[in-house]
């Protein structure tokens, strides 16, 4: 058994290590938390042709491919991990409440997690990532789901089943 | 091949992460689902290099390895995405009423006042959060995984509203 990464392989894993980095590198930089990975990705991916150009020797497809396989994986891990930073909602309801300082009633921190606003401002922002997607319309005041969200609604359902969440 | 030994061993997670998730439920295991995949990630793993020493005479540990990290990832990826995404019970529910319509006010303040009653649930219940009569207070625990995801937030200049920015 070979243990050994491949050059292209350990471009790739340095890059994958250095993601996180480069994301704190732009948050000094670059507003808005989805452009700042958007742009993170996009720079790790640029690096890592940059580094299958610049590496001396025969490139060897077997180690490419590894190298693009971890890459993805490290840029999925990251998208995981900083999404429920940025925008997991059970984590935001923990900090505001400690944020507090005091024990709250549930109206309280729904108003302590909304900085103020109420919890139709979530709602609205929620709906506003639905509709934006093209996945839910409003007519009249009244939601529905598009041809799209239909669609969207059956994959996540097959998901649910074959990931075993029923 | 050492690609193919990766592949063969994500099939293997792929079935045995809901054989994982199907047991814990039947059996209430009190162990989180992510802990599960991880469980199941760590066995399929070891089946897969064990498989590729096997029947590989060259076996090269790092093809194998980064085709089974990504396939394993996307899933977990994909488990994340429909596991408690807000957005998404919010489409599941309006596709799931017979008309396949609701309205907005309901959805504001019927449904996502449920969500929110929910995770405040899933708080209470990890011992993160503690209830006294009518109101809540974070328990130790809580105070420090809070104090942890406001220096990672910090650290990545992330806000602390969990709301998107459509500013994008």
């Amino acid at each position: 058994m070979n243990m050994l990464p491949g050059p292209t392989q350990i471009a790739a894993i340095c890059l994958s290590a250095a993601l996180p980095l480069l994301l704190m590198c732009y948050a000094r930089i670059i507003r808005g938390s989805g452009r700042r990975f958007r742009l993170g990705c996009v720079s790790v991916v640029v690096l890592f042709v940059i580094a299958c150009i610049a590496i001396p020797g025969q490139r060897n497809l077997d180690d490419v491919l590894g190298g693009l396989f971890l890459l993805a994986t490290a840029i999925m891990l990251c998208y995981v991990l900083f999404s429920l930073l940025a925008w997991g909602f059970t984590l935001t309801l923990l900090t505001s409440l400690v944020q507090a300082g005091r024990p709250l009633t549930s109206e309280q921190w729904a108003a302590a997690y909304m900085q103020g606003g109420d919890i139709g401002t979530f709602a609205h922002n929620r709906l506003k990532l639905l509709t934006g997607s093209g996945l839910v319309m409003t007519t009249d005041d009244k939601l529905a789901p598009t041809a799209k969200g239909l669609a969207v609604t059956y994959l996540v359902k097959l998901v649910r089943l074959s990931t075993g969440l029923g | 091949m050492s690609f193919a030994v990766g592949f063969i061993a994500a099939i293997a997670f792929a079935l045995l992460a809901p054989v994982l998730q199907f047991m814990a439920r039947a059996f209430a295991w009190s162990i989180a689902p992510v802990i599960l995949l991880a469980i199941g990630a760590i066995v399929s793993h070891g089946f897969g290099v064990v498989l590729g020493v096997l029947i590989v005479p060259q076996f090269r540990y790092w093809d194998a390895a980064s085709i089974f990290a990504f396939c394993v990832m996307g899933y977990v990826f994909a488990f994340g995405a429909v596991y408690k995404s807000v957005s998404l019970e919010i489409l599941l529910s309006l596709v799931d009423r017979p008309e396949r319509t609701a309205p907005l006010s309901e959805v504001v303040e019927r449904q996502v006042p449920h969500l929110f009653q929910g995770r405040a649930k899933i708080l209470v219940d990890g011992g993160l959060v503690e209830q006294v009569d009518s109101r809540f207070a974070a328990t130790a625990a809580g105070r420090n995984m809070a104090g942890r995801i406001g220096r990672l937030r910090r650290f990545f200049g992330i806000g602390d509203t969990g709301l998107y920015d459509f500013i994008d």
